[in-house]
């Protein structure tokens, strides 16, 4: 053995060394202004929100030697695996099953709710979202800003002419398509009938892609599926699974109904690329997507208007005045049968549409150094002002319900449905992570049924039954993959 | 006359096989410059207007989507990589094709049995290890793991110097020459498009890898290019298609550069005398 | 010169790194020597014992962020204890060769022998042990990168992390119990072992397909008639050249419902073809192996017309002699050359379709089909072991599950590439 390995070598274990003794925290010297980094979502920074928060937000607090600046890191960022190491945001916006993950294991703090200026003004519901059971005492751990649920996109000057008359059978203004679902199928089913392009594929009415749990998910719990049970102390239980509780496969049946008035694009994610830009060039007449695309959709629509001669500012008004977004019919029949007129249905054969929701909120990670000047920045972005500009540049639905009822029109709609139970929203517990892959392969399964059916082939959901067990098959089956693999 | 038939079928199946490789390249090039914005209202493979617009926006357009400094990134991160991967990778396999010592056979079936290993499952080692060598969120922190990665792969480039005769080195043996004077002036001479392979090859992998970056670098202003493409929103699909073909020109462009090269060093390095 | 006792110098060596070189006058090897060995024992007095301890006891303080308290995080104590471990065994290694340096320079000064100078000693060391100089660098990069990674992997599936054991949860060692739960759940290993054989059937598929469309696409490249070799060998180069997970996720939109070849699909009055839904079966199990292709078949192609170049053409010319038939010429002469010259790259290329793992990921991940735990029946292994690891964070298991996989591959070609001509032929080529 000769000197050059050694000498190596030990040149190497030095530089380990120095390595293993330089790892310790770098801690930041404070100095004289507190930096918070925010971590605010992709859409907030496209449309320039997140600049006007930050900025009125420094220059109200500058004075206190607070300063928030962008957290500059993907809006998905996972607090758990980033927090722990010093990686992570002081402030973070996500939704509250993500955020509730991590109060699981107290990646975020625990909030002093009361003291925050929108405490008062924001309902139970949203509250409720956030909060957190541990060890017999409730925590809330995030902020509620804003609610979403899937919406109904649709464009005012695609309706058809005659809606009033013809649409409008009870005459309250409001087309009888947007109020209740064997009507959409009704109207949906009368647009494809009346397709005479080539293809018969420019004229279709409701879309959606079926497969997709959180954008359909008034096919289950309208029904009185929950995805988890809960414990007598009121936390959920993840052993109690019930996507198949109550009438979900009467639901699943209208699901299959709706699949066959739309294309295979239904199956997979296609219509959820495609909406943007079938809604704009009108083959699509309502699809359903979350409040925070409406740029996008106002965007396609802006340019199809500009390729028929408009100027950019002229097709951009022209949009936005006829981009409407609105809450998905509030009526499905009880019996899960789409295609029976509504005019012989009575009042008993109804029953509210569910639909799976969720709020966005802040949290504040539990790795910072700076609590009291996060509270106050949450306190500050959620704010009547801030809330305000964040509706008006991002078209969301808030839950401070003073914003809310100011605004009006869809947005206190929503902040309703809210309150009054009609958003499922999505549970606060790891375990949720399970159920999304198991019931959308069904869901896309069960919306290929029409396909297989039109093609000459046997359909796999043609009874009740066949939906029942195929759903309760799920449920096992995320309940498998919660518990399979547990101690 | 049978001859040409034969000439007219096989230039048919050329014809059909170009087709197939050129066909959906060509489609994200022209959906880069489609007008929409998006490949999702091309009906079939083309779409109905052109425009610059996208190629526009990548570069101009950078507020959310910063694609010029994710090049700059990118660049920066691949071309070291290649020149230290590159160094490693010919010291490695020259020594192992041309030496015999004890632990030689180990070394070769060590490195074949360590390349099966389904390398994410170690991705929480190494972000644990980088975390604790402070090293999260430095660009050169890519460079140190693709460059110490690098040798795994050295099978290629020994099978190359296997085929370079022992003559030659013995011949600069006894006109007194030491090992590294003869891995110098001899060696690497022989090697040059085994090394130019190498470095185009070593240069490829972090243009286009994603899960290391994403995991080692948390600020978005650092990130590379397949990791911004990866993270545009979903109707971004053109921009997506514009940020592609933009970084797979340089590569196209190297490697017609260097086919010559390419084909000696792919073949070469498999074949046995 | 007063010089000290042989035996003296080499017991100093044993007790204090370096001592006996001092003792011998050898300056600069004697410190390097002692510098070594105090960083080592530095290192150790300040956290390697602290970190070989929380290599067993894996943490015992449960951390609690919001009562500040900084808890043991168990999976970073694990790393740090191997990498205590792995510098003490290069401490141990480097403590042998001192052992072994000062019989040496015991043995000389008995003799009488002069001990050669610091630089001397250096030269003659970089020359005579060159391949220790060379292979220095990249065997301590790929200890460092790639077999730490996979010692932690392995030691991972004898824990019980994953699921609700994540930090700040403290893991625990638990022997052998990932095993025992994958060979006593049916749901476990019925997948295991549906997975196991679908992806046997892949891995020879896809090699066999890119193996022998580059071979074909080089044969008729290499054909008389064919002019501008270099243009027509342009269009594959192109298709290697863009990044792989660019050309995936173009492809998973082709064959998508409102991809373009439903499209044309639908035009012509068919009704559309769901290539990749959750019944698809074969035929996405077939995309797959196109797509495949697609990708891999350019690289091939480049190795066969090298391979090709270098035959021997007077083969042929016997062989028409004979008046072999072009078919019976490929199956005596070609193929035979080809394959033998090429097994290491065939086995390179089986393993590396054995775990690809992209291909599926991109075109038919989220989905899980029925008799399969947690994964779909195009799913590879490695895919499923993604599932179960990273989408899950089931990571004990998933660790245990690797290793299994690890142990079949990893035998099963080492006894190809240990049978194979290349390797046998390998010392007595040149």
């Amino acid at each position: 053995m000769g000197k050059l390995k050694k000498m190596a070598v030990g040149v190497l274990c030095a530089s380990m060394l120095l390595g293993c003794v330089g790892c310790g925290d770098s801690k930041e010297t404070a100095g004289e202004t507190i930096v918070l980094r925010i971590l605010e979502n992709d859409t907030a920074k496209k449309e320039g929100y997140l600049d006007a928060l930050l900025e009125a937000f420094n220059a109200e607090y500058k004075d206190k030697g607070i300063q928030a600046v962008d957290a500059n890191m993907d809006e998905y960022t996972d607090l758990a695996a980033n927090g722990p190491y010093g990686y992570g945001p002081d402030v973070i916006y996500q939704a509250n099953d993500k955020l509730m993950t991590y109060a699981e294991d107290k990646h975020i703090l625990p909030i002093d709710v009361e003291s925050l200026d929108c405490y008062s003004v924001t309902p139970e519901a949203a509250w409720e979202a956030f909060k957190i059971n541990i060890d017999g005492t409730t925590y809330t751990c995030g902020i509620p800003v804003n609610i979403q649920e899937p919406m109904l996109f649709y464009r005012l000057d695609m309706m058809p002419e005659d809606w009033e008359s013809n649409w409008d059978k009870d005459g309250n203004k409001v087309a009888d398509f947007f109020e209740n679902w064997n009507d959409l199928y009704a109207y949906s089913k009368y647009l494809r009938d009346t397709d005479t392009s080539a293809n018969g594929d420019s004229q279709y009415g409701f879309m959606s892609s079926l497969n997709n749990l959180y954008l359909n998910g008034e096919f289950l719990f309208s029904y009185g599926a929950y995805v988890f049970g809960s414990n007598d102390d009121g936390t959920l239980n993840a052993a109690d699974i019930g996507l198949s509780a109550g009438d979900a496969a009467k639901g699943l049946m209208a699901m299959k109904q709706m699949a066959s008035l739309m294309n295979e694009g239904c199956i997979d994610d296609t219509i959820i690329m495609k909406r943007y830009e079938k809604l704009a060039d009108g083959s699509y007449f309502c699809v359903v997507s979350t409040p925070d695309t409406y740029s996008l959709f106002i965007e396609k629509l802006a340019l199809a208007y500009e390729a028929e001669g408009l100027s950019a500012k002229e097709a951009e008004e022209k949009a936005k005045e006829n981009l409407m977004m609105i809450e998905l019919p509030g009526k499905l029949p009880a019996d899960g049968d789409l295609t029976k007129s509504s005019d012989a249905m009575t009042e008993d054969d109804w029953i509210d549409t569910v639909v799976m929701g969720g709020v966005n909120g802040y949290g504040i990670s539990s790795y910072t150094k700076y609590k009291d000047a996060c509270m106050e920045f949450v306190n500050f972005a959620t704010s009547y002002e801030m809330i305000q500009t964040r509706m008006n540049t991002l078209g969301i639905a808030p839950t401070r319900s003073d914003v809310a009822e100011a605004s009006g029109g869809v947005t206190d709609m929503i902040f309703e449905s809210l309150s009054e139970g009609r958003i499922y929203l999505m549970p606060s517990i790891k375990a949720v992570d399970q159920i999304w892959v198991p019931a959308q392969s069904l869901m896309g399964d069960i919306a290929k049924d029409p396909y297989r059916e039109a093609a000459g082939e046997l359909g796999k959901y043609v009874t009740i039954g066949q939906l029942e067990e195929a759903i309760e098959k799920v449920d096992q089956d995320i309940y498998d993959a919660i518990f399979t693999l547990k101690d | 006359m049978s001859k040409k038939i034969d000439s007219v079928v096989t230039h048919m199946i050329l014809i059909a096989v170009c087709l197939v490789f050129v066909f959906p390249i060509l489609w994200l090039v022209l959906a880069s410059f489609s007008k929409s914005g998006s490949i999702y209202d091309i009906d079939g493979f083309f779409p109905s207007e052109f425009s610059f617009n996208s190629y526009h926006k990548l570069f101009v357009d950078t507020a959310m989507y910063d694609y010029p400094n994710w090049l700059q990134n990118t660049l920066y991160v691949a071309f070291f990589s290649s020149l230290i991967g590159t160094v490693l990778v010919i010291l490695t396999a020259y020594t192992i094709s041309r030496f015999t010592f004890k632990s030689r056979k180990m070394l070769m079936k060590s490195t074949l049995v360590l390349s099966m290993f389904p390398s994410f499952m170690g991705m929480t080692a190494v972000y644990l290890m980088m975390v604790n060598f402070g090293l999260i969120n430095q660009l050169w922190s890519l460079i140190l793991i693709y460059a110490a990665g690098a040798p795994m792969g050295y099978l290629v480039q020994k099978g190359y110097f296997d085929t370079i005769s022992n003559t030659i080195y013995e011949a600069a043996r006894i006109d007194g020459a030491s090992n590294f004077t003869i891995f110098v002036k001899v060696t690497l001479p022989l090697a040059k498009p085994m090394l130019v392979y190498t470095a185009l090859t070593q240069f490829a992998w972090p243009w286009s890898d994603f899960i290391l970056p994403n995991l080692l670098l948390k600020n978005k202003d650092l990130w590379t290019v397949a990791v911004g493409l990866t993270h545009l929103g979903e109707t971004e699909f053109t921009r997506f298609a514009a940020g592609a073909v933009f970084i797979a020109v340089p590569i196209v462009a190297l490697y017609f550069a260097l086919s010559r090269f390419l084909v000696v060093g792919v073949s070469q390095g498999a074949v046995k005398e | 010169m007063k010089r000290e006792k042989p035996s003296k110098i080499v017991i100093a060596s044993c007790c204090i790194m370096g001592a006996g070189q001092l003792l011998s006058k050898q300056w600069i090897k004697g410190l390097l020597y002692l510098f070594i060995f105090a960083a080592y024992v530095t290192y150790m007095v300040t956290s390697g014992m602290n970190d070989i301890k929380g290599f067993f006891t894996l943490g015992t303080v449960r951390g609690d962020a919001w009562l500040g308290i900084q808890g043991d995080d168990s999976i970073m104590m694990m790393l740090r204890g191997i990498f205590a471990f792995l510098l003490t065994a290069m401490f141990v290694a480097l403590h042998i060769s001192n052992v072994k340096d000062a019989k040496g320079l015991a043995k000389r000064l008995e003799v009488g022998k002069e001990l050669p100078g610091f630089l001397q000693a250096t030269q003659i060391f970089l020359d005579k042990k060159f391949y220790i100089v060379a292979l220095l660098l990249p065997v301590i990069g790929v200890l460092i990168f790639n077999v730490l990674p996979i010692i932690f992997m392995i030691l991972i599936s004898f824990t019980n992390y994953g699921g609700d054991i994540v930090p700040p949860e403290l893991v625990d060692w638990i022997g052998l119990g990932n095993f025992e739960k994958i060979l006593s759940l049916t749901e476990i290993k019925d997948t295991f072992f549906r997975i196991l054989s679908w992806n046997f059937v892949w891995a020879f598929l896809a090699t066999a397909v890119n193996y022998f469309g580059g071979l074909g696409l080089a044969l008729l490249l290499n054909k008389k008639c064919v002019k501008h070799k270099g243009f027509w060998r342009m269009f594959p180069i192109l298709a290697y050249a863009v990044p792989g997970f660019i050309t995936m996720l173009a492809f998973k939109f082709m064959f998508s419902y409102g991809g373009p070849i439903n499209y044309y699909i639908t035009m012509s009055g068919h009704s559309a073809i769901g290539f990749l839904d959750i019944d698809a079966g074969w035929t996405a199990r077939i995309i797959g192996i196109a797509v495949n292709a697609w990708i891999t078949i350019p690289t091939s192609m480049l190795l066969a017309t090298g391979i090709l170049s270098n035959m021997n053409t007077d083969l042929y010319e016997a062989a028409s002699i004979d008046g072999a038939s072009k078919w019976k010429q490929f199956i005596k002469i070609t193929l035979p050359f080809v394959v033998f010259s090429t097994t290491p790259v065939l086995i390179t290329n089986f393993i590396g379709n054995f775990n690809n793992f992209g291909v599926f990921y991109f075109l038919r991940g989220g989905l899980y089909n029925d008799g399969y735990f947690l994964a779909s029946d195009t799913d590879l292994l490695i895919n499923w072991l993604y599932n179960l690891s990273i989408d899950n964070n089931y990571y004990g298991i998933g660790a245990a599950i690797s290793l299994i996989i690890f142990i079949i591959t990893s035998v099963f070609s080492l006894l190809v590439y240990v049978r194979s001509d290349a390797y046998k032929k390998e010392d007595t080529y040149r």
